[in-house]
């Protein structure tokens, strides 16, 4: 997609004087096949764009919505064990806050319910409940000093998404795709992909986590659904016939052409072009989305619960088709990650359903050679806290969320693997050495995308927004590669 | 075309504004928008990033000595080291600093500053905060004040108005700006043939004495105003604050003077005598979102909610970002920390506690006068209706008995109804070993994992498949004899699923079950326990089903019932999966079968005996001998399988759940409204916005800048609204008259309509602003007044073609030499698609409707806990005004709307292919395509009356010709594929027109749909 002031001013000076549109339509329909990875006069960003040589062209965001407990997945504490059941020491809490879940209990400390081990060369530590991911540590870049400034999941989640705790901002792939434009012409640039999940949700995932804020609202990331169709509105009636659909956009371009001719509107030929933009989406998108032609090998890797259409390991195939197509951003949402209780059953389920596609997902990238320019990020939106939520030495026992600490994994596009970067103290509490807070590792993912974060701004309200906020940010350099 | 990306004004423009005039240049409107973009943000009013000491923002500040040199010394360029600091190569030096990413200033903004110091660097004020002046003499003499200005300018650019725009194109325009829809075909007609002069004067008078001038108006004022139907955040709850949306709807009918207006909404409250509908229009401070998520801080919630009224506030009425203020003094404008906190102060004593859902207390408890006639409405549906399942309920008298016959000499000789399933592949996934005996029995043998997931696959015979039964049953092998192989011997199954696979296919899919009943389970103790059955439906292993505490010696079974029936095609299998992942884990389950049945009704939603099996039972020798009692299940039986009764009996089912729900509203609802508590709270600044870091107290105030507050005025809400709308408050009527501006003109004079401030942009026709903004207020806050003036103007009259010079000249129409085109916004265009169709239901008010959506948006968005229930019969065609707006999901029909999150008064207008798809392929569209179609077959020439009734115009020759072609193209295909015709004329509720030729009907629909998507069509020309 172009932009469309330059597209419609490109269109005005260029073709405006009377190009038939049958030709104009054949030639969009002949012109990439759905799938191809496009790299075309197409691909127009912002002027100077990127600003640097870029290590990473796409980005998909393994997003984990609720906060992954850091304590048993990722951050080994066995200093813990001595502490079982005993008060959190003021001075290690230092006046944290609480959500009002557990801000009248005492906060007595709960050791991780799980073994971990040390794996790969890097031995890095990941907990029993991820037995797949223990394999690929080494291609794996470990944060363990994430901090962010929210303790409820719709702000922390908007902040870690858009930069800001309340909505109205840009989300991370509406920037990207607003700044680095597009690389295929059939597909939007930002898509979004949410697991099913058979349980009434605590924590909707709201659209303005892919939104576009106060970006041209064509920024925001489209939604993939798991449905008849997988873009709203995507397909036509029944007993409407490809061809003759094809017939009334033929007619619809020449009158709306005829009408062009008439006012000298521009955006009238933007309309034009969406309308066959559209009539493309119309098959890309279900080429993308039928599974069909790949090989029982994909979902050997992917696992059993591959097969089945919106699960988070069917979206983590589809998240290497839609990378193999070029497309700029893409998002997984997997919820239900808000454990305040029973971790040993609701965090395993959770584990299960993402541990084998996601290692899965790293495997293939590599296998096809699109790990080095794709960057993978896995993350929830805080982390928990080290206290036990309820009984802590029942079975019954969770945890609250918290703020600032949490751990999050990278893959490929420019940042080291085999790589722990930060660490937090012996409570798995505040962060001990090298803090990374949302806005750094913001600044960090554009910065692997060929962007200076401070040079990315747009004027709204008379100001000039960026994703990263007035506060400074910095690029995490100690992980790039 | 985003409107947004582009607000800097061409630099030409500014050069023309400031070498026409006179040397000097302006301050207001040459220099400061040069300081404040460049300077302000370190060197500004915000005393907490102020750098070097050096403040620009006022003249004592920019002329002070600061270690011996001034930024600037009026009358000395060469002295001040603000020029020298503009112009140097040391980047040490160089402002803006290299790191701030400004680009350099050019030499001409540099030449104007320069000669402006040279001139003495006379200060001033930024316009806006100027009170609006008119002077007494227009610029040059019209007929409309308005088109002097604008005239004024075009001839200082050398310009020429452009011709005013044929008839239907301006009766379309001044209907859709006026009252969201298109003319009416008997009004456009009459309005074309009146030659004699007024015709359009009249024709306007009309339009605003429609009772839709009222709902085009409430549309702008709803989405400033964030009005939803729900809470937003986590849980989302329903609220019933529509009175409200019909108190704007009545008001802008009325004409309610915009001042009254608005100091009803503030305080209506406090208004002697206050009737209900005034304390109703305090809504308007209640239309925020409210957050009930678990965790969250009520007093948290509170401010916030606070901080979004003085927020709404300073967008809506005075167009200043008071946003940044919340937690420091604004950049740029002259608003400081504590002025914010001091506009706090007048909503922080509201009777609230920061809940939400039901507790989101004060409420005001109002009947609607509008709810009878949705009530009555919803009524006729059901009464029409409930006939019709009668009817075919005694229809279906005659077949079941031809039914029953035969089933009964089919199960004379013995009837099962469940079948068991003899598995083609057995695993486990821990490694628990299971093997099968043939009676279809399972077994669990070697190791016994904390958790396991057992999975099934079978090939079934049956011709279809309703439900599956899982017996759980004791064995010797198991603990004790008992049901499981743990410790205890006790069992819990968390999760089933149940699922197809086609041999030689990658995917599987998933099987709705739809209940889940068993025939004893463990008491519960909580909604996240373990017991009941139900539990085994979601994702959750937290709850499942369990028998624990009853005989474990005993067999256990759970009957699921399967949404639709399942048809196996010939190389599919049946997959079951039951997961055994409890948090204690250990109570694998040692011995079960499973069965399955092709039995609806009674025998997939009940664990008694299925009614066939019971009839097979019986023995009888002859059917009169059978039992009434189980005659009427077996007749339900039938019935759950008669498409005919199904079909009469879902649609009753919807009417009358549609008719339940619009009772409720027809009682006493609970509108959210302010009213002050007892104790007043203390107001704090609150540090850095954080809303428990109270900083100095505060008492209520107005920021000193914009207007000074009056002597003896009350400070209380009804106080701050009557300083909004006084004659000494610059801004509120510029702001709002820049909003009707923006409405029929797609951008206002002010293209920043939420900015007046330093940032936004300055106005392209500051007089003519001034001007209108005077008579707003002199006319009494007459806002149909001000649209008349608006739209009756020869500048408002002209047609918006455009030539390329022209466009190249002036992109952006900023002045005026054309009208504006633009796409209209999308809910004028799915209420001028059905008023085009007729099918719009024009009555006005009343509870919400729900237009048609996809299946399924709100059921992915909250997993399944909201379900879409689009409206049936008329209430499925009101006006778009109505449609029932979930926050975490706006209506899908809808594109560049407001989110109704925040305030927002912008227009954003792109244009994506997913906008395409909307208008091609949403069953609202498609449905009012083929009324279209149909309406238009009676006429002798149905693709001329279709566009005629669409675009107020006979099509051209090369458009006919188009339109003949697709028709016939259409036409083809339909009288060769009647198949196709029928289906797609079963779109939407409404059934086709059967007294027309269903192929016909459908080409002519297709060419309809076309028409609906023409840029003519969705555009205001």
């Amino acid at each position: 997609m172009n932009d469309p002031l330059q597209s419609t001013r490109r269109y005005f000076l260029g073709q405006c004087t009377g190009v038939s549109l049958g030709a104009m339509a054949l030639s969009s329909l002949l012109g990439g096949s759905a799938g191809a990875t496009t790299e075309s006069a197409d691909a127009t960003g912002l002027p100077g764009f990127p600003h640097f040589a870029p290590k990473a062209k796409r980005v998909i965001f393994l997003t984990q919505s609720g906060g992954p407990s850091q304590i048993e997945l990722f951050d080994e504490k066995p200093g813990l064990a001595k502490w079982a059941g005993i008060e959190l020491p003021d001075s290690v809490r230092q006046g944290q806050r609480l959500t009002t879940m557990t801000s009248s209990q005492k906060q007595l400390i709960m050791p991780a319910r799980t073994k971990f081990e040390r794996c790969g060369k890097s031995g890095a530590t990941i907990g029993e409940w991820l037995p797949h991911l223990r394999g690929i540590a080494d291609d794996l870049c470990f944060i363990k000093s994430m901090q962010t400034d929210e303790i409820n999941h719709a702000p922390a989640m908007t902040k870690f998404l858009t930069g800001h705790q309340l909505p109205g901002r840009p989300s991370m792939g509406a920037w990207m795709s607003y700044g680095l434009g597009s690389t295929n012409r059939n597909l939007p640039d930002f898509l979004v992909l949410i697991s099913k999940l058979q349980r009434p949700s605590d924590q909707p995932l709201y659209d303005h986590y892919w939104g576009s804020g106060f970006l041209p609202s064509r920024y925001q990331g489209v939604k993939l659904r798991n449905a008849k169709d997988p873009v709203l509105y995507l397909r036509d009636p029944d007993g409407l016939p490809r061809e003759l659909r094809r017939g009334m956009l033929d007619g619809l371009g020449e009158l709306n052409q005829m009408r062009l001719a008439e006012t000298g509107d521009p955006e009238i030929a933007t309309r034009i072009r969406q309308y066959e933009m559209a009539y493309r989406m119309q098959s890309s998108v279900p080429e993308l989305t039928d599974l069909s032609d790949e090989p029982d090998s994909t979902f050997a890797l992917y696992g059993p619960d591959s097969r089945r259409p919106g699960s988070y390991a069917a979206n983590c195939i589809l998240a290497r088709r839609l990378a193999e197509r070029g497309v700029r951003f893409i998002q997984l949402f997997h919820p239900d990650w808000d454990h305040h209780s029973r971790l040993p059953s609701w965090c395993v389920a959770r584990c299960r359903d993402t541990d084998q596609p996601s290692t899965a997902l790293i495997k293939d990238l590599k296998q096809r050679g699109l790990l080095d320019d794709t960057l993978v990020i896995w993350g929830g939106e805080f982390g928990r806290g080290v206290a036990g939520q309820g009984k802590w030495d029942s079975l019954e026992a969770g945890r609250d969320h918290h703020p600032r600490c949490f751990t999050m994994w990278m893959a490929g596009g420019g940042v080291k693997p085999g790589t722990t970067y930060g660490a937090t103290d012996d409570f798995s509490y505040n962060v001990a050495e090298n803090p990374v807070h949302v806005r750094d590792l913001h600044a960090t993912v554009m910065r692997l995308l060929g962007i200076d974060h401070e040079r990315f701004t747009f004027r709204s309200q008379g100001l000039d927004f960026r994703l990263t906020g007035v506060e400074k940010a910095n690029v995490v350099k100690g992980i790039l590669a | 075309m985003p409107v947004l990306i582009h607000r800097t004004l061409p630099f030409f423009l500014f050069a023309a504004t400031a070498s026409s005039r006179d040397d000097v240049p302006n301050f207001s409107r040459d220099i400061l928008p040069l300081i404040s973009d460049n300077c302000l943000a370190c060197h500004g009013p915000d005393e907490s990033h102020r750098k070097a000491d050096l403040r620009l923002d006022t003249r004592e500040g920019a002329t002070a000595l600061n270690d011996g040199v001034a930024a600037i010394v009026p009358g000395k360029p060469q002295e001040s080291e603000l020029l020298k600091r503009l112009l140097s190569n040391d980047p040490d030096e160089v402002m803006p600093p290299p790191e701030a990413h400004k680009k350099k200033l050019t030499a001409e903004q540099i030449e104007l500053i320069t000669s402006w110091i040279e001139a003495g660097a006379p200060w001033g004020k930024h316009w806006a905060f100027e009170k609006p002046q008119r002077e007494a003499q227009l610029p040059v003499s019209a007929d409309n004040p308005i088109d002097a200005f604008v005239l004024a300018r075009l001839k200082a650019e050398n310009l020429a108005p452009s011709p005013e725009a044929p008839r239907h194109t301006l009766a379309r325009r001044a209907a859709f700006d006026l009252t969201g829809l298109p003319p009416a075909a008997e009004v456009l007609a009459a309005f074309e043939k009146d030659a004699t002069p007024g015709a359009y004067v009249r024709y306007v008078d009309q339009l605003l004495a429609s009772p839709h001038f009222g709902e085009r108006m409430a549309m702008w004022w709803l989405d400033a105003a964030r009005y939803a139907d729900t809470d937003g955040f986590q849980a989302d709850s329903n609220r019933t604050n529509w009175p409200w949306r019909d108190y704007v709807v009545d008001a802008f009918n009325t004409n309610k003077p915009f001042d009254q207006f608005t100091i009803e909404q503030f305080a209506g409250d406090l208004l002697p005598d206050a009737t209900p509908e005034q304390k109703v229009a305090t809504c308007f401070h209640r239309n925020h979102m409210t957050n009930g998520e678990g965790g969250r801080d009520p007093e948290e919630s509170r401010v916030d909610y606070v901080i979004d009224r003085v927020n709404t506030t300073g967008t809506l009425w005075l167009g200043l970002t008071l946003g940044c203020t919340q937690c420091h003094s604004h950049k740029f404008d002259p608003i400081s920390h504590s002025d914010y906190y001091s506009l706090t102060a007048f909503f922080n004593s509201i009777d609230e506690d920061g809940r939400a859902g039901n507790d989101a207390k004060p409420y005001l408890s109002y009947k609607s006068p509008l709810a009878a006639r949705a009530v009555q409405e919803a009524q006729l549906l059901v009464n029409e209706r409930k006939p019709r399942e009668v009817a075919a309920r005694k229809a279906a008298e005659t077949p079941f008995a031809g039914w029953l016959d035969a089933r009964w000499a089919e199960v004379r000789e013995g009837f099962t109804a469940w079948h068991p399933v003899i598995v083609s592949e057995l695993e486990s996934i821990e490694g628990t070993e299971l093997t099968q005996t043939p009676d279809g029995t399972v077994l669990a043998g070697g190791p016994n994992p904390r958790h396991d997931d057992y999975r099934l696959a079978a090939p079934v015979k049956l011709p279809r498949i309703t439900g599956l039964k899982l017996e759980v049953l004791p064995h010797a092998s198991n603990t004790g004899g008992a049901l499981a192989r743990g410790s205890s011997g006790e069992f819990i199954l968390t999760d089933i699923k149940v699922q197809v696979r086609r041999r030689g296919s990658s995917q599987i899919r998933d099987i709705t079950v739809s209940g889940a009943v068993a025939d004893a389970s463990a008491e519960q103790k909580g909604a996240r326990d373990y017991g009941d059955i139900k539990g085994v439906l979601d994702d959750d292993p937290r709850n499942g089903w369990t028998t624990k505490g009853l005989d474990p010696k005993k067999p256990y079974s759970a009957v699921f019932e399967f949404e639709e029936p399942l048809v196996l095609d010939a190389d599919e299998e049946l997959v079951f999966e039951m997961r055994q992942r409890s948090t204690s884990g250990d109570a694998n389950i040692g011995c079960f079968r499973v069965s399955v049945t092709d039995q609806a009704g009674e025998a997939v939603r009940s664990i008694e005996v299925a009614p066939l099996e019971r009839l097979a039972n019986a023995k009888l020798s002859d059917l009169s001998q059978l039992d009434a009692k189980l005659c009427a299940k077996l007749f339900e039986q039938f019935l759950a399988d008669h498409e005919p009764y199904q079909i009469e009996r879902s649609s009753w089912d919807r009417a009358t759940r549609q008719l339940n729900e619009v009772k409720k509203s027809a009682g006493a609802l609970n509108v959210m409204v302010l009213a002050g508590r007892k104790e007043p709270r203390e107001t704090h600044v609150l540090i850095r916005g954080v809303w428990d870091k109270k900083g100095e107290k505060v008492g209520p105030g107005v920021p000193p800048a914009v207007a000074p507050w009056p002597e003896n005025q009350d400070k209380t809400r009804a106080g701050l609204a009557r300083w909004l709308v006084s004659r000494e408050n610059p801004l509120t009527a510029r702001v709002i008259v820049n909003h009707l501006w923006q409405m029929c003109f797609g951008a206002g004079l002010v293209r920043t309509p939420d900015d007046f401030g330093l940032q936004g942009e300055r106005p392209t026709h500051p007089e003519l602003l001034d001007w209108l903004a005077v008579e707003f207020m002199e006319s009494g806050w007459d806002v149909k007044h001000i649209l008349k003036l608006i739209v009756t103007s020869a500048t408002y009259r002209q047609s918006s073609s455009v030539t390329p010079a022209m466009l190249a000249r002036d992109p952006e129409n900023r002045l005026l030499a054309r009208a504006s085109r633009f796409r209209l916004p999308s809910w004028m265009l799915r209420d001028a698609a059905l008023a085009n169709a007729g099918l719009l239901n024009p009555a006005l008010g009343g509870p919400p409707v729900k237009p048609y959506q996809p299946d399924g948006v709100w059921e992915e968005m909250f997993m399944g806990r909201f379900r879409y229930e689009p409206s049936e019969g008329a209430a499925q065609y009101r006006r778009t005004l109505y449609a029932f707006w979930r926050r975490a999901i706006a209506p899908t029909f809808l594109f560049d709307n407001a989110q109704r999150r925040v305030c927002e008064v912008g227009n954003a207008r792109t244009n994506t292919p997913l906008h395409a798809l909307t208008l091609l392929n949403d069953a609202g569209y498609l449905e009012a395509s083929r009324a279209l179609a149909a309406h238009s077959l009676r006429a002798t020439d149905p693709l001329r009356e279709m566009t005629r009734r669409v675009l107020g115009r006979e099509p051209t020759a090369q458009e006919s010709t188009v339109l003949q072609r697709e028709r016939d193209r259409a036409l083809s295909h339909y009288r060769s594929h009647p198949d196709d015709a029928a289906k797609f004329l079963a779109i939407g509720q409404m059934p086709p027109d059967s007294t027309l030729n269903a192929a016909e009907l459908a080409a002519h629909t297709t060419v309809a749909s076309l028409i609906l998507n023409l840029d003519e069509t969705i555009t205001h020309e």
